[in-house]
């Protein structure tokens, strides 16, 4: 299957693919797999569910508006997800023969930039003042063809390069269907012609930033508590006025919760997300003011809905500051931590990636590298604790859920409700590793 | 979004004599945007920040006329050079007869 491209057109041109492509899922007998019980609490667009296109397709039900948007109508639904009840798996490492045509390096140096593909230099760098921006997960590319290595191995390695190396971060491009095998032909040619001169010696780099390996990292936006600087606070800030309102039960937050929220909830969101017996499961700030809001004041408090954000981060800067303390220790919290670095590990979507392909800090993994010109953070130094966080290129808030939801979007993976306890155990083992650091929400990142 | 009229400026922590900083001002304010019925303006009295005044230790240093094209709860920043110690005072007026007002003390390190 073929991956939309984030460009409107190109979705739009590939609709006809994906047509055949869901027709053939539908005949092949691909079951959805089965949901957790838990019902979600999420705005329409934030439960992950299938919708019928206009077209009479299926897809999944997606934000709108950048960068989902981009990926409105395709559909990953044949891959495996991280839902506990789906029990599906990648497809086994394929070998295929070379077939015999003659390579094209101009059309394989297309592919290899081609953004609806790879592309390629995500991960690669290769050579050429074009190439921008590249990453740097994985090898240099840009003197591969000083190394001359047999066409075979290097077509199997794009192929499939389970082949070799059974936990790569590489994704099976011909397994998965995203380069055929005569594409494949002709970026084994491409890749051939990545020579310096003398062998492996390269000009000196032009711009220093083309290049990821000696680019800066980047990445202050100035105080993210000061709301001249970051707008998210202004938005906690308006969740005061819901914080004293009454709902249609007749009571307020601020009935039960005496004293405003700098008392009474001071410190309380260090130890979120939590194991909550009343539920059966972890629950995030977010997730518990679905359950809480609507029993206590009568008002609904959807996952990402503006009300609940806002809410989430008033509630969370009462502890910033305070030292992240969630519980991993207690066995119910213990067997989450342990679903959570399961999913961590797991394989899931389309280009059979783990969030540790690109998370972790260990050889040919991505953390404190370079993907396309998106740093990819370390896990263990810690994700969660700025979240929610202001977006200055979308302009929006998110918190950690929905970062996860679009952390597989462009990977190929349909994503889970952004209240799911999947996404919750996840959230717990990732917070683990902030533990004992000072809370400061919102955040503000690019 | 918080009250309205609350406004917050930001100067940097250690000044010396003579540097020039930078103010960073924002105001909470609706900054209503001219409706349309029919593809037509409805003719009314729009609320929005129309003058923004800054004074130093009591002297005009700073006059802006805004419009209705600024976005909602506007951020205003501006160069000062820091030539005693005194008070900044910010001043929005808008068009319904509001005036918000900011100060913040400039201290020599």
């Amino acid at each position: 299957m073929r991956r939309t491209a984030p460009l409107l057109i190109v979705a739009i041109l590939l609709a006809a693919l994906l047509a055949v492509t869901y027709a053939q899922t539908e005949k092949g007998g691909t079951a959805e797999p089965s949901r957790s019980p838990w019902v979600s609490r999420a705005i329409p667009e934030g439960r992950g569910e299938l919708a019928t296109l206009p077209d009479g397709r299926r897809a999944q039900l997606r934000y709108k508006g950048p960068p989902f948007g981009a990926y409105a109508g395709s559909d990953f639904g044949q891959w495996p997800t991280y839902a506990y009840g789906d029990t599906r798996t990648f497809p086994p490492v394929r070998q295929v023969a070379v077939p015999a045509i003659p390579g094209d390096p101009a059309l394989g140096r297309k592919l290899f930039m081609d953004r609806a593909k790879g592309p390629c230099t995500g991960c690669h760098l290769i050579q050429g003042d074009d190439v921008w921006p590249a990453g740097s997960i994985g090898p240099d590319l840009s003197t591969y063809g000083d190394r001359s290595l047999p066409d075979q191995f290097v077509f199997n390695l794009i192929y499939d390069a389970r082949l070799y190396f059974p936990n790569t971060s590489m994704p099976p491009w011909g397994t998965a269907g995203i380069f055929t095998a005569e594409e494949i032909v002709h970026i084994v040619a491409f890749l051939k012609t990545q020579k310096g001169n003398p062998p492996f010696v390269l000009p000196p780099e032009k711009d220093p930033a083309r290049n990821p390996f000696t680019r800066k990292l980047e990445y202050y936006f100035g105080d993210n508590l000061d709301p001249t600087n970051n707008p998210a606070v202004l938005h906690a800030e308006g969740a005061l006025t819901q914080w004293s309102k009454k709902g249609p039960a007749g009571k307020a937050c601020a009935d039960c919760h005496a004293g405003g929220p700098e008392t009474a909830m001071k410190g309380v969101a260090t130890r979120y997300p939590k194991y909550v017996a009343k539920y059966g499961r972890i629950l995030s700030t977010e997730d518990f003011l679905t359950v809480h809001a609507p029993e206590t004041t009568g008002m609904a408090m959807l996952a990402q809905s503006a009300e609940n954000l806002s809410m989430t981060m008033l509630i969370k800067m009462q502890s910033n500051g305070l030292p992240v303390n969630v519980d991993v220790t207690s066995p119910e919290a213990k067997a989450a931590y342990e679903r959570g670095k399961t999913q961590y590990f797991k394989r899931v979507g389309e280009r059979n990636h783990a969030c540790a392909d690109c998370h972790q800090n260990a050889p040919g993994k991505g953390a404190d590298k370079f993907l396309g010109g998106r740093l990819l953070g370390d896990a263990e130094k810690g994700f969660t604790k700025h979240f929610p966080t202001w977006r200055t290129n979308f302009q929006v808030v998110w918190d950690i859920r929905k970062r996860m939801q679009w952390c597989m979007t462009p990977l190929g993976m349909n994503y889970l409700a952004a209240d799911a306890p999947e996404y919750a155990d996840l959230e717990l083992y990732l917070t683990s590793f902030d533990n004992g650091k000072p809370m400061s929400v919102p955040g503000i990142r690019h | 979004m918080a009250e309205i009229g609350r406004v917050r400026i930001r100067i940097p922590p250690q000044i010396k004599r003579g540097d020039v900083v930078r103010v960073r001002s924002l105001v909470i304010h609706p900054m209503e945007i001219v409706q349309r019925k029919d593809g037509k303006p409805i003719d009314k009295n729009y609320q929005f920040i129309h003058k923004v005044i800054v004074t130093y230790n009591g002297r005009e240093i700073l006059q802006a006329d805004t419009s209705q094209s600024i976005s909602e709860n506007p951020f205003f920043t501006f160069a000062l050079k820091a030539t005693e110690p005194g008070t900044v005072r910010i001043t929005f007026l808008d068009t319904h007869g509001g005036k918000y007002e900011g100060t913040a003390e400039i201290s020599f390190s």
